[in-house]
């Protein structure tokens, strides 16, 4: 399987796939970092330089991981599923043999390093302008949050590989259904309160939203303290194992779909 | 043991109500190449990706190696190398690191593999050339090269000299050719050209509408090709009565009114001449003809559609 992994990244060669990953992880740390230095200069909004910049990494949280990733896994997605149809490379890989479930797999856990590696990007992105303009606090922690963010976005994000190897078609078509996905995702996030409990703490994003939300609140200063208050006495707030039963069963589920699905179409 | 390396037993393939494949049973001797001739559509394509198992058969048994195909695939196909179709390379990488790839997942460690396998092909080991700016014969080059790098005891080739120059067609088939005799590999391939075949294969099996029309060994299928006698006369009726009575052979038969065809071919044609001079039949023609396998092949097919 390690060397299927390796082949993966070999496979990306010369696509600039890794740095436009990274480049991705920059995009909203840097104006986000304008509107929270406007914000705390002009307006005052935190107490201390700390708290601005925990403020800061908690929006890169939001719009960088939670809002844009899943659409950059999308493409991703697409791109490593599209790869072996677009060239033709199937018959070489089965007479190897190499199995649709070990491809499927291969490519999955792929995404899932690209996942981490933009999560722990952003935050570093975030460090590097919380350097400049206010003041670091707990890096480690931060870190390693946004490495287990990266692990639990890239669960989430398989029900939207499975819909990509099922419709199997354009890559528009695949980017349009990462940002439905994503859009999705945000208004059920937004609509939490008015949704049913079960639908909330079943569907991915909403639920790791509010499971780091709480994770975060006994480290660092946390927006919108009163809200996660209400959530938490709402019941909507999932624990560590229901989280990653949850997630668990969402990507078991759409693994084995694909798989299923990968394995026809390569016939 | 059975001596075949590769034998199937009554292989079925059908999409929806289109028989793609019919109870097809081939024999591949261990040692031989096997060429597999058929037009474009015959089926040679579909039989071999259920050799390979890339198409899962309707009906019917695949045996390589003396094993069911199915159920030892693991042990199967890592003995096999192969090219069904077009090459199906990554475009973005160069020809050296595209076989590195296979070449790392078939767990070829050395790079002596895909150095060997491109020098067999005359192509450059670590030419910065990317898969994409290559011509169709290089590609094809490489899908060879990809199909050996292993050294597989049985090579599967769906028209491996398709987008060939002419210098290239003879190099690859004598490259073939040494692969068989030198290194003892048993090879399947399948070509619409039936001039490849006969000029590579020691066994033919003839395919058309999915169905296995013939499976013999080249010198057989040649021996069979027919020698006749052909004569272009004033009176072919007439001639023809003159070799029936006086030379008592039937094997005859009239095209027209002109032209005759006789099939004994160890009949006296000088004495033959003669009595149709001395009956007052004029001859324009009489020669001996062959069928060529190009003949043998359009009768036993029906039709058109081989080069």
């Amino acid at each position: 399987m390690l060397n299927l992994i390796r082949c993966e990244f070999w496979k990306l060669k010369r696509k600039m796939f890794v740095q436009l990953v990274l480049a991705a992880s920059f995009l909203f740390p840097i104006p986000l970092t304008a509107i929270i230095y406007y914000l705390n200069t002009a307006q005052d909004k935190y107490a201390t330089k700390a708290a601005a910049f925990d403020a800061l990494w908690q929006s890169v949280i939001g719009f960088g991981m939670l809002l844009l990733l899943p659409c950059i896994l999308g493409i991703v997605a697409a791109l490593l599923f599209f790869m072996e149809r677009d060239n033709d490379t199937f018959k070489n890989l089965r007479t190897i043999p190499i199995t649709s479930s070990q491809m499927v797999v291969a490519k999955c856990i792929v995404l899932l390093l690209f996942s981490v590696v933009f999560c722990i990007s952003s935050t570093v992105a975030s460090i590097l302008c919380g350097f400049a303009f206010f003041g670091v606090t707990d890096v480690l922690f931060k870190i390693l949050f946004s490495a287990v963010y990266g692990l639990l976005i890239a669960f989430s994000a398989l029900p939207l590989v499975l819909l990509i190897v099922f419709f199997s078609r354009s890559y528009i078509f695949s980017i349009m259904l990462c940002v439905f996905y994503s859009v999705f995702n945000l208004l059920a996030t937004f609509s939490m309160t008015a949704l049913p409990k079960w639908l909330v703490l079943t569907l991915p994003t909403p639920s790791i939203m509010m499971w780091g939300t709480q994770q975060m609140a006994s480290r660092i200063a946390v927006n919108d303290t009163e809200d996660l208050q209400n959530f938490i006495q709402m019941g909507l707030i999932p624990s560590t194992p229901q989280l990653i039963i949850t997630l668990g069963l969402i990507g078991a589920v759409s693994l084995l779909l694909a798989v299923y699905l990968y394995k026809k179409r390569s016939e | 043991m059975s001596d075949y390396i590769i034998e199937t037993h009554d292989l079925t393939k059908r999409y929806g109500n289109q028989i793609s494949v019919s109870h097809l049973n081939i024999h591949v001797k261990k040692g031989r190449i096997y060429g597999l001739l058929g037009r474009n559509g015959a089926g040679k394509t579909t039989t071999m990706r259920m050799l390979l198992g890339l198409t899962a058969p309707t009906s019917g048994e695949v045996t390589i190696f003396g094993k069911h195909f199915q159920g030892n695939e693991k042990k199967i196909l890592p003995r096999i190398g192969c090219l069904i179709e077009s090459p199906g390379f990554y475009p973005n990488l160069t020809g050296t690191e595209n076989l590195k790839i296979f070449a790392t997942l078939r767990g070829l460690k050395n790079p002596k593999y895909i150095k060997n396998a491109l020098e067999l092909v005359n192509l450059p080991y670590r030419d910065k050339k990317l898969f994409s700016q290559y011509s169709l014969g290089m590609k094809q080059r490489l899908a060879i090269a990809l199909a050996v790098m292993h050294n597989p005891e049985l090579l599967i080739l769906d028209e491996p000299i398709n987008g060939l120059d002419p210098i290239g067609i003879a190099e690859v088939r004598d490259f073939i050719r040494e692969l068989c005799d030198a290194s003892g590999k048993t090879i399947l391939i399948s070509s619409h050209i039936l001039s490849e075949i006969s000029l590579l294969a020691d066994d033919v099996g003839i395919i058309d509408h999915g169905k296995l029309l013939e499976e013999e060994s080249l010198k057989e299928l040649e021996a069979k090709n027919a020698k006749f006698i052909h004569f272009c006369v004033s009176d072919a009726q007439k001639a023809a009565q003159i070799i029936t009575t006086t030379f008592s052979s039937k094997d005859i038969r009239l095209a027209d009114a002109n032209n005759l065809y006789l099939y004994n071919t160890t009949l006296p044609v000088a004495k033959i001449n003669r009595s149709f001079i001395e009956a007052g039949i004029d001859i324009q023609e009489a020669h001996l003809c062959e069928d060529t396998l190009e003949d043998y092949f359009k009768k036993i097919t029906g039709g058109e559609g081989i080069a």
